[in-house]
């Protein structure tokens, strides 16, 4: 028992990462996931097509390559290779943040497909602006329908800090693997499971809160 | 005094003409009823004046200015500040589903219109009561019947304090027992001199509550009179027809 309390306390150091990079990637980007939905959307057929290379360019490739990318790749790139030093957490950020604003990008994207056009139009003749329509009548009535994925994306982004242990972050599973090989011993996956799982319970828990509250 | 005059108004959608050559005009305090098979470019033309399709060609005049010249638009600003003294009624309500019917009346005064909150809450309560709905200000709009939605997109309108209402077949979408609320909301605009024009289905009211008729074939004006006349002199064939096919 003793042994299983002093794996949490070592992994409970370990956690300031996993919640951190959790709560920088959403915080970042489901604004930035948004906006480039409204531009995905927009008139703007240029900015548009960019927009789309950029969410195949994201969804496309695996993470983990991309967080090599940001992490050992990046300096190495000619001359602005020089300007681009991160530190490793900071560069993790930089990866999941522009990865999963790309599908947050989506996700908005298909609840925005949603709305009906007579919103658009009731907004219209009442005199509103696009931009006082979005924010007022259209996003709120995006958000509803979007909340399942959004909910769905955040748990996989809780288990999808796990794979910045592989730039040596001293994150849950970073831990959890050291002490199986040096202790030859299996508890230490399962208080990491453990951890993912009180995580994931509590998001799961949030998001039936607020999809209770976004039911009109 | 002219509220609308449209000239030789043309709209195509891809290839399809739906409009061709629609002239006409509104006066101050008049119901002008648009009757005609579904297809003749009726709720097309209703949605031009306000804006929801843009014009090929033509002109479009709202109270002296103008909305289109020769298919030509003003900047966006502009023709959102002519448009604003018209408002619309849609067959399908449009009320906004995630806010209160109070919300759905007072939103577009306070936030775009810059009215004071409170002052807005006061004229919602005595809108409301316009329509009998005093009762249903803190309701969702999901909890109301059809013909209670649509008189509350009917009050939601009337806070933006329009010279012009349009409505698009607003009791299409309604059962026969519910169009009758909705009716009699109508007429009473009607008979308070409010300028409408009213797109519809509803031969009764285009008879009995409209000054004038216009009737729409193939995106033209084929006949427009008096209802008395249209509904029981018609002249064109195709009145004739479409007349003779209905019961009043």
């Amino acid at each position: 028992m003793s042994y299983i309390i002093q794996l949490t306390m070592s992994m409970l150091d370990g956690i300031k990462y996993t919640v951190g990079l959790f709560g920088i990637t959403l915080l970042l980007s489901m604004p930035i996931g948004l906006i480039l939905c409204f531009v995905r959307s927009g008139k703007n057929k240029v900015l548009s097509s960019v927009v789309g290379a950029y969410v195949w360019l994201m969804r496309g490739t695996p993470l983990l390559l991309q967080l090599y990318f940001f992490c050992y790749g990046l300096t190495f790139l000619p001359f602005v290779g020089q300007y681009l030093v991160m530190g490793r957490f900071q560069s993790a950020c930089v990866a999941f943040v522009l990865n999963y604003a790309a599908y947050f990008c989506e996700i908005f994207r298909g609840g925005m497909l949603s709305v009906d056009t007579g919103q658009f139009e009731a907004a219209k003749v009442l005199g509103f602006s696009k931009w006082q329509a979005n924010i007022r009548i259209i996003i709120p009535q995006m958000l509803k329908v979007s909340l399942p994925p959004i909910s769905n994306e955040s748990i996989t982004l809780v288990k999808d800090t796990a794979l910045v242990t592989a730039i040596g972050i001293t994150e849950i599973l970073y831990f959890a693997k050291s002490a199986v090989n040096r202790d030859v011993n299996v508890s230490a996956y399962i208080v990491a499971a453990a951890f993912f799982l009180a995580l994931t319970y509590a998001l799961t828990a949030l998001f039936k809160y607020l999809e209770n509250k976004f039911s009109f | 005094m002219e509220m609308i005059r449209v000239n030789n108004l043309k709209k195509s959608f891809a290839g399809l003409n739906v409009l061709n050559d629609v002239s006409f005009s509104v006066n101050k305090g008049e119901t002008v009823a648009v009757i005609g098979h579904s297809g003749s470019g009726k709720s097309t033309m209703l949605r031009c004046l306000i804006n929801l399709e843009r014009a090929d060609g033509g002109d479009i005049i709202i109270e002296g200015e103008y909305l289109a010249r020769g298919g030509e638009y003003p900047p966006a600003k502009e023709s959102r500040r002519i448009c604003a003294k018209m408002g619309m009624v849609f067959q399908n309500f449009n009320l906004f589903p995630h806010i209160s019917v109070l919300n759905n009346l007072i939103y577009a005064p306070v936030y775009v219109m810059n009215e004071k909150p409170v002052s807005a809450k006061e004229r919602a309560a005595q809108v409301l009561k316009t329509v009998g709905l005093s009762d249903k200000i803190s309701a969702m709009p999901r909890e109301l019947s059809g013909g209670q939605k649509q008189r509350v997109a009917i009050a939601r309108q009337l806070m933006t304090n329009p010279d012009v209402l349009l409505f698009d077949e607003p009791t299409s979408s309604l059962d026969p027992q519910l169009t009758g609320e909705v009716l009699a909301v109508m007429k009473d605009l009607s008979k308070k001199r409010m300028t409408m024009v009213v797109v519809t289905h509803e031969m009764g009211f285009a008879r009995s509550a409209a000054d004038r008729v216009i009737f729409m074939g193939d995106g033209r004006i084929v006949e427009e009179g008096k209802p008395e006349d249209i509904f029981t002199n018609p002249k064109d064939e195709r009145v004739k027809q479409f007349i003779g096919s209905i019961i009043i």
